[in-house]
């Protein structure tokens, strides 16, 4: 267990230290899904296990911390506890110092290593799209660009998930309130039409993004996406298993260029995971980076 | 170097016009010098209490998650019981250099500035902690005076500060960059005369001097990157002087990396990513703290 929640924080609002099985659940979560919750997030974390516990009928924490790691149903009830603490997060615009750093800093870089390479094309890969609200922000993001630092440029996003009612829903590009909540208005305005009672996305951000249903571990399908600049896989890794992981981080590392960037999701982390990549540090954002080393052969399957 | 930044270098030189840490501080510090078993609560607390303003301060701080604290302590004595005697010289020392920055309007918000040097404090001795350095303590100490040349500067050279300042949020750079091309100096260099001219021990000295260039350091090289590393996370994670410098770090390959992980080798495998993700509950704290305890006259 680390140490008592770094010894800063008081649990939100109880006046009192933190429930030690909460720092160990928080700890277990690190762990084994590689996303961290703060301590200023622990209350957060508390609603949230409080949700599973009443779900099983567990009253103390300390027994809820048995069923994430002793009990038959640990690595369901891992799962569902994943979903509740990723929940709500599909939406446009989700992580703003993320695409702030994206845009002032990574593509800066990746443009001038792209400038040596022959063709003026960029390819960006949101891996775990989910209904699309991700690959279409990136979309919206890069067309700003294109008349200042990507003009003569061309651009791609490949976007993939392996729900299949998600990528039609993306396909669809039509979006409630819940959504739309954090699309600045100078956007919302430029880039999104009225559709009934939602929003939709116009054409143009729409022919920019190409969906596709792909299994991540699927080395065949995925031996097809070379030449990536930058990986966008955001609460998506937390749900495989170590050995999974590592085989989707490879993928990555496979398809990206040698300059190529990983974005993960907030507080979500490859440490003890994989040494392919390395952690680099950008305002407010953190990212990781190709390491050099001998490109891996895909395992193909034929 | 050009006239300008002569003439500049002798003002900064000629410290007279900058006020000195509260008198009872430096009694305070040299007391608790001294090996423990010496060492009185009550003449601790009698020398705080000396000061009324630095003891109200130090209730407030005392009272933070922050210092560890979970329950209420309602006078300098509990505090000091509460906490111990190392904790109540971090808090009087925090609270005193909060008094030290001019009054009225300055080239630098004065709450960022405070929130960038109590931050950087805390990560200090929170990164200390984890990579087991041998005096948690001292990182402390070196984390909040790390930046003191600052202050200086904004006694002395203050218009020419607030161009560094606006050179440097402008430009997205860091500050210490923008000061040298506008000032001709740095505020490692300004810090170093005032931690001297402070008679500070030659450890924060050297903090002081050479947090931008850690290489630099000719002794205590560890606590210096120590406070280099530190001080760029908190500047990297939203910590910084009030604007974000557009850069990428990777810690690994910065010149303190190496010059620490010589002295705590548990750093070749520091969880960088899980510090990182902690610190956003360390920076919501210090917001709070920093408005409870900053009170501009």
């Amino acid at each position: 267990m680390s140490s008592p929640s770094p010894s800063l924080y008081r649990a939100a609002d109880t006046g009192g230290s933190p429930n030690p099985s909460l720092i160990q659940i928080r700890d277990l979560v690190y762990r084994v899904a590689g996303i961290f919750q703060p301590d200023n997030k622990l209350r957060l974390l508390e609603d949230r296990c409080s949700k599973r516990m009443e779900v099983l009928g567990v009253t103390a924490l300390r027994d809820y911390y048995d069923c994430l790691t002793v009990k038959p149903i640990r690595q369901a009830e891992m799962v569902a506890l994943l979903n509740e603490i990723t929940i709500g997060e599909t939406c446009f615009f989700r992580n703003q110092p993320q695409l702030d750093a994206l845009r002032d800093v990574v593509l800066t870089r990746i443009l001038e290593a792209r400038s040596k390479l022959p063709v003026r094309n960029l390819r960006l890969w949101s891996a775990g799209c989910s209904t699309g609200e991700e690959p279409y922000t990136l979309s919206m993001m890069l067309l700003e660009e294109t008349n200042a630092r990507l003009k003569g440029w061309n651009f791609e996003i490949l976007a993939t998930d392996l729900n299949e009612r998600s990528i039609a829903h993306a396909k669809h590009g039509i979006y409630g309130d819940y959504s739309t909540r954090n699309i600045p208005q100078y956007y919302r305005q430029k880039y999104f039409m009225a559709r009934g009672e939602g929003l939709q996305v116009v054409p143009d951000v729409k022919a920019k993004v190409n969906f596709n249903r792909v299994n991540l571990l699927d080395a065949a399908r995925i031996a097809f996406m070379k030449g990536v600049d930058l990986v966008l896989c955001c609460n998506v890794l937390i749900y495989f298993d170590v050995s999974s992981k590592r085989q989707v981080i490879q993928h990555f590392y496979n398809n990206l260029l040698p300059h190529g960037y990983l974005f993960l999701g907030h507080s979500e982390s490859l440490y003890g995971v994989s040494d392919d990549f390395r952690l680099v540090h950008l305002p407010s954002a953190t990212a990781y980076v190709k390491t050099e080393k001998r490109q891996v052969a895909p395992q193909v399957k034929l | 170097m050009s006239t300008q930044a002569t003439m500049l270098r002798r003002k900064l030189e000629n410290l007279e016009q900058m006020p000195t840490i509260p008198t009872v501080l430096a009694p305070l510090l040299r007391y608790l010098e001294q090996p423990l078993d010496r060492l009185e609560v009550q003449q601790v607390v009698d020398l705080i209490s000396q000061d009324k303003s630095l003891a109200a301060q130090c209730l407030y701080l005392a009272n933070s998650p922050l210092f560890g604290r979970w329950q209420t302590v309602d006078t300098v004595r509990n505090a000091v019981i509460a906490l111990g005697l190392q904790r109540m010289r971090d808090i009087a020392v925090s609270c005193s250099v909060l008094a030290l920055l001019p009054q009225g309007k300055t080239g630098i918000d004065p709450v960022v500035f405070w929130e960038h040097s109590l931050g950087c404090a805390l990560v200090c001795r929170q990164f200390a902690h984890k990579i087991a350095y041998e005096d948690p303590g001292k990182a402390y100490l070196a984390g909040l005076l790390h930046d003191i040349g600052i202050v200086a500067h904004l006694w002395i050279v203050p218009t020419e500060f607030a161009s560094s300042l606006q050179a440097a949020s402008f430009q997205h750079i860091p500050l210490h960059e923008a000061e040298l091309r506008i000032l001709g100096t740095t505020h490692c260099e300004t810090g170093k005369l005032v931690a001297e001219r402070w008679h500070l021990t030659p450890d924060l000295i050297a903090a002081a001097g050479c947090h931008h260039d850690a290489a630099s350091a000719t002794h205590d090289r560890a606590l210096v990157a120590l406070v280099s590393l530190s001080d760029l996370l908190c500047r990297m994670c939203g910590l910084g002087y009030g604007y974000n410098e557009q850069r990428q770090i990777n810690f690994l390959e910065e010149p303190g990396f190496a010059m620490l992980a010589a002295e705590c080798p548990s750093l070749e495998s520091f969880d960088w990513a899980r510090f990182t993700f902690e610190l956003e509950a360390y920076i919501e704290e210090v917001h709070r703290l920093v408005s409870l305890v900053y009170r501009p006259q």
